[in-house]
């Protein structure tokens, strides 16, 4: 493999396992943002604090209490044994794992603090006029709260692009299996003859992100624009 | 249609505690702010939880607490519509106006397109919210509500965020509201000129109690609670025969008994009619004569009932006619008259002061 589709095969890796990751949180994401900005009950505190952990603690940190949590001899380490017959570690999947834990703060964040934004008496006057809870979720709740999905959604794509601490723990440096563009950069670093292929993965990382924060204030307009109408 | 409401519920430093009945149609709340009224209409909606309810609408129980059932906002067949009009606003006029399960169909039927005419909406249909005027979204937003097909509409202040003239536009579409598809109202407010114009039965709140119930003219021209007086504005309400109109003049004569008559701006109500009519306090003047060369239409003569000393001012309460009315004016003044009960006085009031209310 020459070194242009080795660099092309690094960048596409990174992109599939953001992506994967995102598609993976959306949900859970809205739903937990909904929770945590609705929910009033005691024990909110307590999960609010586990799911932002990974913003606090060394990448590396969570990476390897991961690797412990799906460890051979652990319940979930042996769940995912009996569904997929793999170990998590040094696959791919290990990457979207990680990239997804350490993300998935920041959706959460964004996508409740967009919905404590949305005025509770909108969804009041929603249930008097004959919506149930659910169908005032999605009718007013979700596509007023949808700029904050979309700014938590690029955060989101943007840390899993770049992570590294719980990737290198997790997943380790496996080309083509786990070497993303962060890895990559890491690994290239510390090889002789390297620094020019440093240089091309750099800039491809920083069109990439330039693209998602485009990308995401294209769709704000459009979104402001039709709101307008 | 009957409403039966019992609610109690505690807040921090305040109670609610008040059970009403109404034969309706149309039941107005009325109250200071803090006196517990939008807490009231929050439990009836089911948008709060009371300590303890009994609710009924018509032959429906919506809610009995505790240890009973409490139907769920969307299940209670009510509309409110809030002092903010609480568009949505990611959506045109038109898809708020077919908010509601099965709005959409009724609004492309004969209903909705007379709910669109009574309300003036059709213009507007395709607006976004954020392109309409204050006294647009509310008419929208009452639209909204008469589309979800409620059985009883709930009006938590609706006019109190408008200015003077918008609220008095969005009272006569009520109005014609309540006249043309005479659905049950329960209407909160602070106005007393808006109960007259629109109430049958009237509760009046104060600190989370009730402190009177009646037909709104009674309740609000005998102030026994000092809370009730303090909301008027120690309004003079009258409800008068019209006796007849003088277009030339631009006034309508109404008869005061005793052979005395007020005059009111023109107005269009049929002779032999009752009107309500409303002016404050301080629109009282008192002479010790009969005065002359004056543009004030009424000189009525009366006679001083009784005088309070209200902080730096005085009230003096009025016989005239059959009626009775107060003036508000300084210490000073009702000394330098030698008011005391029993002086025979002429009022003197200016026809613009005289308003009409319903």
């Amino acid at each position: 493999m020459d070194a242009a589709a080795a660099e092309l095969e690094i960048v596409w890796l990174s992109l599939r396992v953001a992506a994967l990751s995102l598609a993976l949180c959306v949900l859970p994401g809205i739903a937990l943002g909904h929770l945590f900005a609705r929910w009033t009950h005691p024990l909110r505190g307590l999960l609010q604090g586990l799911v932002m952990l990974p913003l606090v603690l060394p990448p590396v940190v969570t990476g390897y209490l991961l690797l412990w949590l799906l460890g051979r001899s652990r319940p979930l380490g042996q769940l995912w044994f009996s569904l997929t017959g793999t170990h998590v570690a040094y696959t791919t999947a290990a990457c979207v794992v990680a990239a997804a834990v350490v993300g998935f703060p920041l959706l959460v964040e964004s996508v409740r603090l967009s919905m404590l934004a949305v005025d509770p008496r909108l969804e009041q006057v929603s249930r008097t006029l004959g919506r149930g809870p659910f169908d005032t979720f999605l009718r007013v709740t979700l596509p007023l709260s949808l700029p904050g999905l979309l700014a938590g959604s690029v955060l989101f794509f943007a840390r899993a692009l770049g992570e590294f601490g719980a990737t290198i723990v997790l997943a380790g440096n496996v080309a083509g299996e786990t070497r993303t563009i962060p890895v990559a950069v890491y690994t290239l670093l510390s090889t002789r003859g390297g620094e020019a292929a440093v240089l091309r993965l750099v800039a491809m990382s920083v069109a990439l992100a330039l693209g998602a924060l485009f990308g995401a204030a294209w769709l704000q307009a459009r979104q402001r624009r039709r709101e307008a109408r | 249609m009957r409403i039966a409401a019992r609610v109690q519920q505690r807040f921090r430093g305040f109670s609610l505690d008040v059970a009403i009945a109404s034969e309706g149609p149309v039941l107005g709340i009325f109250g200071a702010s803090g006196s517990g009224k939008t807490s009231l209409l929050h439990a009836i909606a089911g948008l709060a939880t009371p300590d303890a309810a009994e609710i009924r609408i018509g032959e429906r129980v919506l809610c009995r607490q505790p240890r009973g059932r409490s139907l769920a906002p969307e299940r209670r067949r009510l509309a409110l519509v809030s002092q903010d009009p609480l568009l949505f606003p990611h959506r045109s006029v038109r898809a708020n106006l077919g908010y509601a399960p099965g709005a959409a169909a009724r609004l492309a039927a004969p209903a909705g397109a007379r709910i669109l005419e009574l309300l003036g909406l059709a213009a507007l249909l395709e607006r976004s919210p954020r392109q309409l005027s204050g006294g647009e979204k509310q008419r929208v937003a009452l639209g909204r509500a008469l589309l979800s097909d409620p059985e009883i509409l709930l009006l938590d202040e609706p006019t109190s965020a408008l200015d003077a003239e918008l609220a008095r536009e969005v009272l006569a579409l009520l109005r014609r509201t309540r006249s043309e598809l005479g659905i049950p109202m329960l209407f909160v407010t602070h106005r007393a000129a808006e109960l007259l114009a629109l109430v049958d039965d009237c509760v009046v709140l104060e600190a989370g109690r009730v402190a009177a119930q009646g037909a709104p003219l009674e309740v609000l021209s005998r102030p026994q609670a000092l809370g009730v007086a303090n909301l008027v504005g120690v309004d003079n309400l009258l409800r008068l025969r019209v006796v007849r109109h003088d277009e030339d003049s631009g006034v309508s004569l109404l008869d005061l008994g005793a052979g005395e008559c007020l005059a009111a701006p023109f107005g269009a109500a049929a002779a032999g009619s009752e009107i309500a009519v409303g002016f404050y306090a301080d629109e009282v003047m008192l002479c010790a004569q009969r005065p002359q060369g004056i543009s004030a239409r009424n000189l009525i003569p009366c006679r001083v009932e009784r005088i309070d000393a209200v902080a730096h001012e005085a009230l003096v309460e009025l016989a005239i006619g059959d009626h009775r009315i107060r003036a508000r004016i300084t210490p000073g003044a009702a000394r330098e008259l030698a008011l005391e009960p029993g002086r025979a006085l002429v009022a003197v009031i200016k026809t613009s002061a005289v308003h009409r209310l319903g």
